[in-house]
């Protein structure tokens, strides 16, 4: 004879749901209770998950911020503050434009010059970015100052670092969190729209842990680093100090996970 | 039941099932966003449209954890059954919530940027070829659209269009959305969390799915297909009244034998409406009753009583020395087969 599937005395006795029709009286305390046990256990998910996400950082945009200086286009636009309400002479800003969008089509025609800038400002730690303001107001000539010139730069020789790239803007505090997996194609699209990567090392190197990457020419390397952003990585190039900004010119040949 | 279409029939145990199922969305998203977020250990707080990305996002996941855990519950102890009859509102909800989390996901991360967002959600990362940074939004983007198919064709209208078969085998894709949505996670935010909570949560949910599902296999498979053209199913007396007992056929399929006091009849296991076990159901008024849906056939021919036209398969039944048996093979859904009498059975 054929297998029994369940058991007919337990048949007999138990409650028959129709959907149609009023819940039997043996199945509502035990629905009332599926129903108060899913909304408790949803609620205690719910602030378990929610209570323990990660520290994005401090990073944050900080108000709006005006500064003169000199202005290096290569590799990702660089200011070097020459006078400021907002920032110490010296202070090396890393621009950029609205949104996603780099600021090299508003700077490349100021390469090397004294420039006016205003935008927001973003910061994390030592990382500092201003998001420029539309055309001329964000960007404008400023009066020749005598003796101001770009600052000269310090070699301070090859390296292999480890560490995470990432898009300079949203780590510096444009988005909470700005780094990590979950945040690569995020990234991967500043980059792609011209923001300058950021690389941050797991160790500081001449005082600092935040390297605008360049090839090893010193100019923009975007297209060789997408495939590894948001990942811990070893690079091996040269380290330079442009100002207050330091510039890791990279050689892409020698990118690989680290161990 | 229905002889006609109608965008929801309505009726106090819906009302009830969807009122809990909002209670639950609800109860969740404000606590993640007023509570829990507010708790974490942070220097400063996450971006607001990434906190709700994130509520809606592991919203989805535990009601769709949730959803899949119903069936093979189901299975395991029929006090669950209730919890499938409106399992198609869950998922449509389910579906919902997921969008929201995909609404956040497009305004957010891939907004802001000359790319249009849908370009840059598929173009901006292209790293197929390593598992660390793989692009887990084509997982995520694979799941919605799957779960947005099954919540459109949830209706009646697409269940009766696509056949009950079809409709059973296009909705079984939530198991590879499922997978997707584990893949999601997995590869995007696990990966990325230093924080082991969420890891250990997500970890017991989805193997919460995977072992329910073995367990009701398991249980399932404790049937023996039967062989040859006469199978014997049991003594009349040894069926409850008003149930049936299940026997799986040579050719792989179920069918249920039903006893309905004296009578005794047999019919497919597979319920016209949605595949549904017939043969856990009971016999009301006369009728076979799925414990799906409440669908109903009539003992004597596998027919809907009117005004309703769903029918299901018969078989054909005999007495030998005692024992019923069960023709191998089934006649077309709704051809009258006249019970076995078995007035004895009905004295236990």
């Amino acid at each position: 004879m054929s297998d029994p599937v369940s058991d007919p005395v337990r048949e007999r006795e138990a409650p028959f749901f129709i959907g149609w029709a009023t819940i039997p009286e043996g199945l509502r305390w035990f629905l009332g209770g599926i129903a108060i046990g899913l909304v408790v256990l949803l609620a205690g998910l719910s602030y378990l998950t929610a209570a323990t996400q990660d520290d994005p950082g401090d990073g944050a945009f900080m108000g709006r911020a005006d500064a003169v200086g000199l202005l290096q286009a290569a590799p990702y636009p660089i200011l070097h503050v020459t006078q400021s309400d907002s920032f110490a002479p010296g202070t090396a800003l890393m621009l950029t434009g609205n949104g996603k969008r780099g600021a090299q089509p508003q700077a490349d025609a100021f390469d090397g010059q004294l420039v006016a800038v205003s935008g927001a400002r973003i910061s994390r730690g030592d990382i500092i970015a201003l998001q420029l303001r539309g055309g001329e107001n964000g960007i404008s000539a400023a009066p020749e100052q005598t003796g101001a010139s770009l600052p000269q730069p310090r070699d301070l020789g090859r390296w292999r670092i480890t560490g995470e790239i990432c898009d300079g803007k949203c780590y510096s505090g444009a988005m909470r969190p700005g780094r990590g997996l979950a945040h690569k194609a995020c990234a991967n699209l500043c980059l792609i729209g011209g923001i300058p990567p950021v690389f941050v090392a797991t160790d500081k190197i001449d005082g600092t842990e935040f390297f605008m990457l360049a090839d090893q020419d010193g100019g923009p390397v975007t297209e060789h680093v997408l495939n590894h952003v948001a990942t811990l990585v070893e690079i091996e190039g040269s380290v330079e100090r442009h100002g207050a900004m330091a510039v890791f010119r990279i050689d892409p040949a020698t990118l690989r996970l680290a161990q | 039941m229905s002889d006609r279409y109608v965008p929801v029939q309505w009726n106090p145990n819906k009302w009830l099932y969807d009122a809990v199922l909002i209670a639950c969305v609800a109860a969740y998203i404000l606590i993640y966003l007023n509570l829990g977020n507010p708790a974490a250990d942070v220097t400063r707080p996450a971006d607001g449209a990434i906190v709700r990305m994130r509520a809606f996002g592991t919203c989805a996941f535990f009601m769709l954890t949730a959803i899949l855990c119903i069936g093979p519950l189901a299975r395991l102890d029929r006090r669950f059954l209730p919890l499938l009859y409106n399992r198609r509102h869950f998922g449509v909800i389910t579906a919902v919530v997921a969008v929201t989390h995909s609404t956040y996901v497009l305004n957010w991360y891939f907004a802001f940027s000359p790319t249009p967002r849908l370009e840059a959600l598929l173009g901006a990362n292209t790293s197929y070829g390593q598992l660390l940074g793989f692009p887990f939004e084509a997982f995520g983007v694979f799941a919605l659209i799957v779960l947005a198919i099954l919540a459109a064709t949830s209706h009646d209208f697409w269940l009766n269009f696509l056949t009950p078969p079809v409709w059973k085998r296009l909705h079984l894709m939530i198991y590879p959305a499922y997978a997707a949505v584990v893949a999601h996670v997995v590869l995007g935010y696990l990966q990325d969390t230093k924080n082991p909570a969420f890891a250990l949560v997500f970890g017991a949910a989805a193997l919460s799915v995977a072992g329910l599902h073995l367990a009701a296999h398991l249980k399932d498979g404790a049937a023996r297909r039967a062989k040859g053209a006469w199978i014997p199913v049991a003594r009349p007396q040894d069926i409850s009244d008003s149930r049936a007992r299940i026997v799986k056929m040579p050719d792989g399929r179920r069918a249920a034998v039903f006893r309905d006091g004296a009578r005794i009849g047999a019919v497919s296991n597979a319920c016209a409406h949605q595949n549904g076990p017939l043969g856990e159901g009971r016999v009301i008024d006369g009728c076979i009753t799925c414990p799906w849906h409440g669908f109903q056939y009539r003992l004597e021919d596998g027919c809907s009583p009117p005004p309703f036209t769903e029918k299901v398969p018969t078989y054909d039944l005999r007495l030998q020395d005692g024992v019923i048996e069960i023709a191998a093979e089934a006649n077309a859904p709704g051809t009258p087969v006249t019970p076995l009498d078995v007035p004895e059975a009905s004295d236990v």
